[in-house]
């Protein structure tokens, strides 16, 4: 039986980005041994086999509406991805993008893999962001960028073959300090608190 | 020979008896009843003779009365037959025999008396000697010599008795003569001391040596009562109560005479021994002598039985009265002390061993130290309870008659009432402990040294300041942090009376840090010179909410004698002798309730298995089980260091990690004993991977109270402004609401909104998501963490079953407007103490919920909770802002 690497993937984005769409046709598209409990839209876990581990997504959606940004840190804390989600017909998604990757940057788990998510690319033609703007800004910061449809199941798989190639292989030395949480393992975080 | 002569002659005899005993009466003993006894000695032995007296009276008004019921059967001489002569016989024989055995004994002593008197009159004690005992000894041969020429059935048995009271006569006064002659040949030194009327000689070594092994200048005398040991010049007697025989050595009390021992005695001397041991513990002599032939019963190896101790050692002069075996004091007994002191308990080969009660009086007062305790091999170990003549009570463990372990102390006198729980080595308090001074109203958690406060410590007050400080010997030394009321904290020198001394550094909870040296002359109040820094923001809350003992006391070190009292337990076997000392006192109940299924030893800890699998804490709770034994005592601990005065918000990680350690302690002490019952059974124990996480919602409703209080102090502030917030948000209507969280229009449930005619649905409150709102308030209604996020589950599940009612389909739900829809509930929950709520989960749910539905769940409710507060304050703010434009 392979080792199963439960892997906390925190998704960022403003609201209307079709951020839960993604994760849903992520999760439903394809076939999922367990079934797995879900909160709605919200919380979603699949699990997919990457080298010799299985890797298994527990991700956590987020609110967009800006007036929740400040409860973001909360979300994404012991995360070790970040799926931030802009629409590629609305140019302020991007920007709000960019905000997220600079807090993510001073505030995130250290080591987060980071993944953009160009949305609505069946909707090219009303395209506000392009695409060559997005692969230099994403090449700049390090992290993985496709363009995806929620809708036509387009890239959501790769989107996250990504995210698991870029997850550091287990060091059975290091107690998976970038978010990942072994099964069965108390992390020593105790007397932690937030804020 | 026909009746009437046999009635005639029997008559006849009784006549010349009766007239015989009168002759006596007027020629012997009145005259001798009425000398005047001159020196002690005359006035003993009128006392004995007076009883002969007695006696004689008895056996004189008896045989008249015999004679004169022979005399009228004789006159109405028609219906007399010999039934009527037996049954008349019958019951006298018995008296005969009381009387002339009694009568002889008496004789034999005052004729001895007579003897030393009275030297020269040698024959004339003699005569009064034939003269008093032959009669009756005739009498009774008369009586054989009639009955057996009676020859008939009914008699015969008679006729054995009467044959029997002959021979038992001739040896009582076999024995008489013996002991006699034994006085005689003894010197005065010895019979002064052994000499007594009533005692007679019963076996003595010179006529039959004891054992081959024997020295041949020792002598043994076995008498009626004792058994004396000559050995030169110098004699020991041993009441025979006390002696124990088998083939290999008679024994005696090792406490009364280490050094005799006989070994190998032999069989006669043995088999005598025994009867006599028998008879002296019955109190009466058997008759005939010696019992009926090849019938003698052992006595048996335990007796009770009174005994002051002579020899030097621990009882000396001490008296015990109880059971003895084999020479030891062994069994239920009581031990008392000249100086009053006393023990009342079980005993073990000579030595206090099991439940016992000692009372020691003090010394100077008029009361007493009274111990309700274990003892093993003579020293208390294990639980006790000891009430002190000093208005103290010590509930706790001792060991070698110390206080060893974890203990309780507490004084209950009005003058100064205080507590200690925790360690407790060679009596003193040493270690871990609480001290509670109940005048002062402060607690003290920290180490101690010989019942001196030393090393690091914390000082709680009834105020709610705590400082930290390092102790030596009950005074404190260096700087430690002092953390006030109202956030102020201190670092640097300060008094007890909390008086700042020296160099130290006062930050104030707005941010202003005050650096300087501190002085507090009389009279003139706290004086300072230093700086004061006002450019600080809000303190943090590493400051403000600074957790004290966490390094001091590394929560492994803490209450380590609870732990220890169980392994100990554990590492002997779980033997049913020590649990009762590991348990206390209930074992009594237990003993009956372990007839019962529930508490058979190996079965019950597969028993306990089962249950902890299906998550019943029943053997937790059961204070009869070991595991819940202890339990019970890191409950009283827990509660001894976090509740009343204890309850500061400073301590909560402590009392946190305490929690989780004695779940991990008895996750692993369960384990051990499984593994015993299984080992026991012969089985393999299986390896079980359960997390200890299965045992910390079983242990939990035992430290809850004092724990969510700490949770409630600590999250205090943000609790109230949350609950601000929430007040504001209840003013405003269900629509108003749903309409200021952003909930999309289409989510609203406006289906729920019944209204009647004077209702508008825009000022109808409290009626959306109702079921949901109504989940979420049963989270204060359970304890276990797991419950309480279930409850959690449920909520949100119920949101999602009203918004897919509201848009006819299913409906999964994103963030997007889960969060607003969470905020609507949870401020219409209204739960009063959210965020101790949340934390309390968050610290104690199950770690393999990191990253998990539950903890999603819980950091949507936890952000509910901040932005609730972050729009109070915001809104504060504002207020602010428009007050000062």
């Amino acid at each position: 039986m392979m080792a199963i690497r439960e892997l906390k993937v925190c998704l960022l984005g403003d609201t209307g980005v079709g951020k839960s769409s993604i994760v849903c046709r992520f999760v439903q598209d394809h076939f999922d041994h367990n079934i797995s409990p879900t909160i709605g839209a919200s919380f979603m876990t699949k699990t997919v086999p990457c080298g010799n581990e299985l890797h298994k997504f527990l991700i956590w959606d987020t609110a967009g509406q800006e007036r929740f940004h400040s409860l973001a840190p909360m979300y994404y804390r012991g995360s070790a991805a970040a799926v931030i989600v802009y629409d590629i017909t609305k140019q302020d998604s991007f920007h709000t993008l960019k905000k997220w990757v600079k807090e993510l940057k001073e505030h995130g788990p250290e080591n987060i893999v980071m993944a953009i998510a160009g949305n609505k690319c069946d909707l090219s033609d009303i395209r506000e962001v392009p695409m060559k703007d997005a692969k230099e800004y994403a090449e700049s910061i390090g992290a993985i960028v496709v363009e995806t449809s929620a809708k036509n199941a387009v890239n959501i798989e790769e989107l996250f073959q990504g995210i698991s190639r870029q997850i550091p292989p287990l060091d059975p030395h290091e107690n998976g300090n970038n978010g990942a949480i072994k099964l069965g393992k108390q992390t020593s975080q105790t007397g932690r608190r937030c804020c | 020979m026909c009746t009437a002569e046999a009635s005639a002659s029997l008559l006849q005899v009784e006549e010349t008896f009766s007239a015989c005993l009168a002759r006596i009466d007027a020629l012997i003993l009145k005259p001798l009843l009425q000398a005047e006894p001159t020196d002690q000695k005359g006035k003993e032995n009128l006392k004995l003779f007076l009883r002969l007296n007695d006696r004689f009276q008895a056996l004189w008004s008896l045989t008249e009365e015999n004679y004169r019921i022979l005399k009228q059967k004789c006159s109405a001489s028609e219906s007399f037959c010999i039934q009527d002569i037996y049954t008349l016989k019958g019951p006298n024989y018995q008296i005969y025999q009381l009387v002339s055995c009694e009568a002889w004994k008496h004789h034999k002593t005052v004729l001895k008396q007579f003897l030393t008197d009275f030297t020269s009159e040698t024959s004339m004690s003699l005569a009064l000697y034939t003269v008093l005992h032959k009669p009756i000894r005739d009498h009774i041969m008369q009586y054989i010599l009639l009955l057996t020429k009676l020859n008939e059935d009914v008699v015969t048995s008679a006729i054995k008795e009467y044959m029997k009271l002959e021979s038992f006569v001739s040896q009582v006064l076999d024995e008489a003569c013996f002991t006699k002659s034994l006085w005689k040949s003894l010197s005065y030194k010895f019979t002064d001391m052994l000499c007594v009327p009533e005692r007679r000689l019963l076996e003595d070594s010179k006529n039959l040596p004891i054992s081959a092994s024997t020295n041949r200048s020792d002598r043994v005398l076995l008498f009626d009562d004792v058994l004396v040991l000559i050995q030169g010049n110098s004699f020991q007697s041993f009441d025979l109560k006390l002696v124990w025989v088998d083939e290999n050595s008679i024994t005696l009390s090792s406490l009364v005479s280490p050094a005799f021992l006989f070994l190998c005695p032999q069989a006669v001397w043995q088999w005598k021994l025994n009867q006599a041991v028998r008879q002296a513990l019955n109190g009466k002599r058997d008759f005939p002598l010696w019992g009926k032939t090849g019938e003698g019963t052992e006595p048996p190896s335990c007796r009770f039985f009174t005994y002051v101790f002579k020899l030097e050692g621990k009882f000396k002069s001490a008296s015990y009265e109880g059971e003895w075996h084999w020479g030891k004091p062994h069994g239920k007994g009581t031990l008392k002390w000249r100086d009053g002191r006393n023990h009342v308990g079980d005993f073990k080969e000579g030595l206090e061993h099991g439940f016992g009660i000692c009372l020691v009086p003090r010394r100077s007062e008029d009361r007493y130290d009274c111990y309700k305790c274990h003892w093993y091999k003579g020293k208390m170990r294990g639980y006790g309870i000891c009430e002190y003549g000093n208005d103290m009570v010590y509930k706790g463990y001792f060991k070698d008659d110390v206080r060893q372990g974890f203990g309780i102390l507490e004084n209950c006198s009005a003058e100064h009432s205080f507590k200690y729980t925790g360690q407790w080595e060679n009596d003193k308090k040493n270690g871990y402990g609480v001290w509670e001074d109940k005048d002062r109203g402060e607690r003290y958690i920290g180490t101690w040294l010989d019942d001196h406060k030393h090393g690091q410590g914390i000082v709680v007050t009834q105020s709610g300041v705590c400082y930290q400080r390092t102790f030596h010997a009950d005074k404190m030394v260096g700087s430690g942090i002092l953390l006030l009321e109202d956030d102020y904290v201190y670092e640097g020198n300060f008094t007890e009376d909390l008086t700042f001394v020296g160099k130290g550094k006062l930050s104030f909870a707005n941010g202003f840090i005050l650096e300087g040296t501190f002085t507090n002359k009389s009279g003139q109040g706290l004086q300072t010179h230093g700086i004061l820094n006002t450019s600080n923001e809000q303190l943090d809350d590493r400051i403000t909410k600074a957790q004290l003992g966490l390094e001091d006391f590394p929560v492994e070190k803490r209450w380590k004698g609870i732990y220890d009292q169980f392994l100990e337990f554990i590492h002997s076997g779980c033997k049913e002798e020590t649990e009762e000392s590991f348990m206390g006192f209930h074992i009594q109940t237990s003993k009956e309730l372990r007839k019962s299924q529930e508490y058979l030893f190996c079965q019950r800890y597969e028993y306990c298995m089962l249950l902890l699998q299906q998550r019943s804490p029943f053997a937790l709770k059961s204070s009869l089980h070991p595991l819940g034994k202890l339990l019970k005592a890191l409950t009283i601990a827990f509660q001894a260091t976090y509740s009343g005065i204890g309850a500061n918000k400073h301590l909560l990680t402590m009392a946190q990690e305490e929690i989780k350690y004695y779940a991990k302690k008895i996750w692993e002490f369960y384990q051990g004993l499984l593994r015993l019952a299984l080992e026991q059974k012969g089985q393999l124990p299986a390896n079980d991977q359960k997390a200890c996480s299965t045992v910390l919602p079983l242990i939990l409703p035992c430290f809850y109270p004092e724990l969510f209080m700490l949770y409630m102090l600590y999250h205090e502030r943000e609790d109230d402004l949350y609950c601000q917030g929430i007040m504001d948000l209840s003013l405003f209507p269900d629509i108003k609401l749903l309409e200021f969280l952003d909930v999309q229009k289409h989510l609203w449930p406006l289906k729920d909104l019944t209204l009647t005619t004077n209702q508008r649905r825009s000022l109808i409150k409290d009626k959306c998501f109702l079921s949901a709102t109504e989940c979420l308030q049963k989270l204060i209604t359970t304890v276990d963490p797991r419950e309480k996020l279930v409850i959690l589950q449920k909520t949100y599940e119920e949101i999602e079953s009203t918004v897919s009612r509201v848009v006819e389909k299913d409906y999964k739900l994103p963030m997007d407007d889960l969060l607003p829809l969470l905020m609507y509930v949870v401020s219409r929950a209204k739960i009063q103490h959210l965020g101790a709520e949340i934390h309390l989960i968050r610290d104690l749910m199950d770690p393999t919920n990191q990253g998990g539905l539950y903890d999603f769940l819980l950091t949507a409710l936890e952000s509910c909770y901040e932005h609730i507060q972050r729009m109070r304050l915001h809104q504060r703010e504002n207020c602010h802002v428009t007050h000062s434009s």
